[in-house]
């Protein structure tokens, strides 16, 4: 369901970004310190449309699984959803220099300062289907921290801002790869149950003054970029291991 | 859709109408038709039910249907109840669009009567089934750094048949977590719009084609999102020349978007600038993902212009980019490679020009030529001729004069030439240039002969007979002139068909050379002329006459017309000429340039043009005008000459005829009169005394007869000078003499003279040539009228014995009386008379008094005078008593009147 939710949440942000006249609905709906309320639905739909909108997202949904699992070869996927890690690690990289021109004076210090509540860049597990479970787990858990922290810099930025655009790019570019990468998973492990994110729901940070947020902000993106990286090099193992055992036994087959 | 469903939904339908109209139906119609509405795909089979609904008056076997005003025949129906009735038609695109269901029963008056109600009908819509999709492509290009998340995606719709149905098109796009749809706003195209451009992501495109009769899906484009790519071509392309590699360029660029996004291959294309077309670096020797490359095999010292493109590096992913913006770089330059193309232009038999085209190899700008001129076996003179910077600058192949060389008699003159530029020097030239008289010992080549084709000018020939021993040809020179400016090329040994490439113009003419080359010696050329291509000359000649124009012929010239505007060999020239309405067109050959116009008219002014003629056209030169003469030249002359040669021949005719025919001449005009002395004139008058000497007192009128003879005219002219006036009244009286009783008086109103009543003078005399004799009655008194004389006296009639006929007129009957009797009343006295010794008539007479006239005076005139006439008459003037006169003739009793019309 966290996709859902994301799925809702990226379409208050097209509307914001592209549908002028849904502005001011889009601003009645932002927090002062960050945090999002998503009235949206609530306060524009009819509970009929409401379901039909819920059943609409199901089928979504549902069609998306189907997508995501499409038979493909082991190594042009891994290798599909290795270029993706890459580039996202490119675009998480220039959303760091970005992200420090935009916080004025003292941003090198923010990016210096370390703190807890934002997950882990090293990947954990022992064989492939852990290690490919954790990397989906990973992407789950920093998509909360991406949208927390896109909150925060609604109130610091202006909306044209490049970091805004870039730090929406990076998300959902994120949530493909997270999407590509259980398909991988399925598409090698096909019995072994669909991963969920470990340890339950992501906690995100109480509320920060701007301060915070500013340092809250690099963090993430500096946890994320290194985690891309990480993440690029366990899918090269993967695919090296993987698939040429899976390329040996189709030839032995 | 099922035949099962089908047939469902007809007795749902049924049913549900059926349940509903019993409320309204005192309203509304007895008879029903479903499906209501129906669409229909043409070819199918279309099955629609008619019923009867709230009423007894008719069952089922009442019900007809009715397609386009025609019934359907009752084989189609199939009766599913007492008031239900089933149709079956096939739909073709001819079916009417209604179809009606009536009720028929002519026994029910309630039917009758409402026949409104008992009929029901519905609109068929009829159509196809859409068509697949075909061909679909998607193509998203780049924006700024990024692919665009804009995609755009074509197909082909097929043939849209179904003019009823409108087929709706809807653009899908499945990605990992979402599907999209779009509906195409036009049949054949539709965007996609997705946030972000979902690089590294499978998308799966396909488009649904959807009308009410159903819907139609295209095949699936499944792909990568780099597939669908089209990036921009690289940017900020150079192209960087290194002084240590003269044949290579490096070229650098900057790839348009980021390898995280696509990855690129390049593609990589090159040209000199003298060149049009594009050589491709073979696609092998480009890496992917370089950002670099250096070209080789380059000429030196020459302008390339090169271009870089891009695409996804995946074998058959993505779209060609645009070709980059243009990089020039030139070439360093090298040493040249080949020598120059050294050749001579004879001037005369003792000078020849020596002139070279830069080496083809040249591998720079050439900066100088040293030329070195060796005479038999003397030593060699070096010189060198330098080029300025602006030589060799254009692309156009520059000709360098290297100097005017004498050729000695019986030496051969070696020419050696270097070209140099900034690297080096060229390999050698070289040129023999045997002595004079020596060439022609070598046979030229044969059977030269040219013609155009595709643009240029081909030549053929054949090599020249080798003699034994002799040399074979090395190579041959084409050498190609348009009396300005000479070119030339050339060929190997071996060649007999070429072309000539150097840039020959349209319309002029070349005198083509094939020189034959003996190990550098020239040999005997051989020529043709030719044209590239002819056309119609820009000027037509020029005529005129030469000299001037005769009375039927006119000599026409003109000159050759300029080669530069012949534009084409002439073939023949053709004279127009026209004085009006009728034009003459005369042909000529081509080497006419004068020629005689005859058969013209005279006197005739006409328009003389020539038209010159090639294969391609004629064209009129300028008219010239002319008149031809109306007399030709000493044409005047003659005739004024003939005509007086005419004249003076009928005078000399005339002459001779007087002089032969005089005889007869002098009888028909002075016929011979007898000499009225020899006459006896009687008295008729009983009463009175015929006596020769009448008292004056009594003898009031003279009869004189005179003879003047044309030598007389003239005196007698000066004598009656002053009476002329006189005498013209007297002719116009037309008073006449006439004979009485036979006798005449001769007197022509013109030449005879008589005296009349109104005439004061007694005497008259008459220049007329005319002779004659009368015998005249006179009046008693000169100025007297008959009736003024005294009625005693007594008429006194004279009659003359002459033999002279008489004139016509005075045997004209018709004169009256009255006049003669008047003349009657005239008395002659004592008449004298001569007469010329010649006259035969004469001869007869024995006359004294004539004797004695001849021997005093010789006179040939008869002289008549009248004697002792009245007082005022007879004193003769001064003149009249001449002393000849005085001596040889008594007192001429007729004399002239001298002094005018004397007053009696």
């Amino acid at each position: 369901m966290t996709n859902v939710w994301f799925q809702s949440f990226k379409k208050v942000f097209k509307e914001c970004d592209y549908d002028k006249s849904v502005q001011s609905a889009c601003d009645t709906v932002r927090g002062r310190n960050g945090h999002v309320k998503i009235m949206y639905f609530q306060q524009s739909m009819e509970p009929v449309t409401t379901l039909l909108s819920l059943l609409l997202v199901m089928a979504v949904d549902s069609t998306r699984s189907v997508t995501l699992c499409r038979n493909q070869q082991c190594g042009n996927f891994l290798q599909q959803t290795l270029k993706l890690t890459r580039l996202i690690h490119k675009e998480s990289v220039d959303l760091i220099k970005i992200y420090k021109t935009t916080q004025g004076d003292m941003s090198e210090l923010f990016c210096k300062i370390s703190i807890n509540n934002v997950p882990d860049p090293n990947i954990s597990g022992l064989d492939p289907s852990e290690r490919i479970v954790s990397i989906y787990s990973h992407i789950q858990a920093f998509l909360p921290h991406f949208k927390r922290v896109y909150e925060q810099q609604t109130d610091l930025q202006l909306p044209t801002n490049t970091l805004m655009t870039e730090l929406t790019r990076v998300s959902n570019r994120s949530s493909s790869l997270a999407a590509m990468v259980n398909c991988i998973y399925q598409s090698l492990f096909p019995n072994m149950p669909v991963p969920e994110p470990a340890g339950g729901p992501t906690s995100l940070p109480p509320s920060q003054n701007i301060f915070q947020q500013k340092v809250y902000g690099c963090v993430v993106l500096k946890r994320y970029k290194e985690f891309l990286s990480n993440a690029a090099r366990e899918l090269r193992t993967v695919k090296t291991q993987v698939c040429k055992k899976r390329t040996q036994m189709n030839v032995l087959s | 859709m099922t035949a099962y469903h089908r047939g469902l939904l007809h007795v749902l339908a049924w049913v549900c109408l059926a349940s509903s109209l019993p409320a309204s139906a005192e309203h509304e119609y007895h008879v029903m038709v479903v499906p209501q509405s129906p669409v229909v795909e043409i070819g199918s089979n279309f099955t629609a039910t008619c019923m009867l609904i709230n009423t007894s008056e008719a069952t089922a076997d009442d019900l007809y249907w009715i397609s386009s005003r025609s019934v359907i025949p009752k084989e189609q129906y199939t009766k599913i109840s007492g008031s239900a009735v089933n149709v079956t038609i096939t739909i073709t695109r001819d079916t009417p669009q209604w179809l009606l269901c009536k009720c028929r029963k002519p026994s029910s008056p309630y039917i009758t009567i409402h026949e409104g109600k008992f009929v029901h009908g519905i609109l068929l819509r009829k159509g196809y089934h859409p068509e697949k999709p075909e061909n679909l492509s998607c193509v998203a290009i780049q924006e700024k750094d990024l692919i665009s998340p804009n995609i755009t995606c074509v197909w082909e719709p097929g043939i849209y048949r179904s003019q009823d149905l409108k087929t709706k098109y809807t653009l899908c796009v499945t990605l990992p977590g979402e599907t999209q749809k779009v509906e195409a706003k036009q049949n054949n195209s539709a965007q996609i719009t997705f946030q972000i451009f979902p690089n590294h992501v499978e998308l799966d495109f396909w488009v649904e084609a959807e009308n009410m009769l159903g819907k139609a899906e295209s095949e699936h484009l499944i792909a990568e999102a780099d597939w669908f790519v089209k990036t921009n071509p690289p940017s900020d392309v150079k192209a960087i020349s290194e002084k240590q590699f003269p044949t290579s360029l490096l070229i650098k660029w900057i790839r348009p978007i980021a390898k995280e996004y696509v990855t690129l291959m390049y593609q990589i294309r090159y040209r000199s600038n003298r060149s049009p077309s594009w050589r491709n670096v073979p696609p092998v020797d480009i890496a992917k993902e370089i950002e670099s490359f250096r070209l080789q095999e380059l000429q030196p010292d020459t302008v390339y212009v090169i271009q870089v493109r891009c695409k996804s590096a995946r074998e058959g992913y993505g779209y060609w980019s645009s070709w980059s913006a243009n990089a020039t770089a030139r070439t360093p330059e090298d040493i040249p490679k080949s020598e120059p193309d050294l050749w001579r232009i004879s001037r005369n038999e003792r000078e020849v020009l020596l002139v070279c085209k830069d080496p083809v190899l040249s591998n720079g700008k050439i900066r100088s030529f040293n030329t070195s001129v060796r005479r038999g076996k003397a030593s060699s003179s070096t010189t060198s001729v330098n080029r300025s910077d602006s030589d060799g600058s254009s692309s156009k192949i520059v000709i360098t004069i290297l100097g005017l060389i004498d050729l000695p008699k019986r030496e051969t003159v070696y020419v050696e030439v270097v070209a140099i530029n900034s690297v080096g020097k060229s390999p050698k030239a070289r040129l023999e240039i045997p002595a004079h008289g020596a060439a022609h010992e070598r046979s030229p080549a044969e059977g030269l002969k040219s013609w155009s084709q595709s643009g240029q000018l081909w030549l053929e020939w054949q090599p020249p007979k080798v003699t034994a021993g002799g040399d074979a040809v090395t190579e041959y020179v084409v050498e190609w002139d348009d009396g300005l400016q000479i070119d030339w090329q050339r060929e190997r040994g071996n060649t007999t068909r070429t072309a000539i490439r150097g840039s020959l113009e349209k319309f002029k003419r070349y005198t083509i050379s094939v020189y034959s080359l003996y190990s550098g010696s020239i040999g005997t050329p051989v020529s043709v002329e030719d044209f590239l291509e002819q056309g119609v000359p820009s000027e037509g000649p020029s005529v005129k006459l030469n000299g001037t124009p005769g009375t039927h012929e006119a000599q026409l010239v003109w000159k050759e017309i300029p080669q530069d505007k012949q534009h084409g060999f002439i073939t023949n020239y053709t004279i127009f000429y026209s004085a009006g309405t009728e034009e003459h067109a005369i042909p000529v050959p081509n080497d006419t340039y004068s020629y005689p116009l005859r058969s013209l008219s005279s006197d005739t002014k006409y328009e003389a043009w020539i038209s010159a003629s090639t294969i391609r056209g004629s064209v009129n030169g300028t008219k010239h005008s002319f008149s031809t003469l109306k007399y030709a030249p000493g044409e005047i002359e003659g005739i004024v000459v003939g005509v007086c040669l005419g004249f003076l021949f009928i005078v000399l005719l005339a002459v001779l005829i007087c002089i032969y025919k005089r005889d007869i001449i002098k009888k028909n005009f002075w016929p011979q009169i007898p000499n009225p002395g020899n006459s006896s004139i009687g008295t008729w008058s009983p009463d009175f005394p015929s006596k020769a000497d009448t008292p004056k007192e009594n003898a009031p009128a003279d009869v004189s007869v005179v003879e003047v003879d044309l030598l007389d005219r003239k005196s007698v002219f000066e004598e009656d000078k002053a009476c002329l006036p006189l005498k013209k009244d007297k002719y116009l009286s037309e008073e006449h003499s006439s004979g009485i009783g036979g006798s005449s008086c001769m007197s022509s109103p013109r030449q005879s003279v008589s005296d009349s009543d109104e005439g004061g003078d007694s005497s008259e005399t008459t220049a007329s040539t005319v002779q004659y004799s009368s015998v005249v009655a006179c009046s008693g008194y000169k100025g007297q009228t008959p009736s003024s004389l005294p009625k005693t006296q007594q008429p006194t009639f004279f009659r003359s014995e002459s033999t002279q006929p008489l004139l016509d007129f005075e045997e004209n009957p018709d004169i009256p009386r009255q006049e003669n009797s008047r003349q009657f009343g005239r008395l002659p006295r004592n008449p004298s008379f001569r007469h010329s010794p010649t006259s035969e008539d004469s001869s007869n007479s024995a006359d004294v008094n004539q004797l004695e006239m001849e021997d005093r005076g010789g006179m040939e005139s008869l002289s008549f005078c009248p004697v002792e006439e009245g007082p005022q008459q007879t004193i003769p003037t001064e003149e009249s008593q001449s002393s000849d006169w005085q001596q040889g003739v008594p007192v001429c009793s007729y004399m002239p009147q001298l002094g005018g019309y004397r007053p009696q």
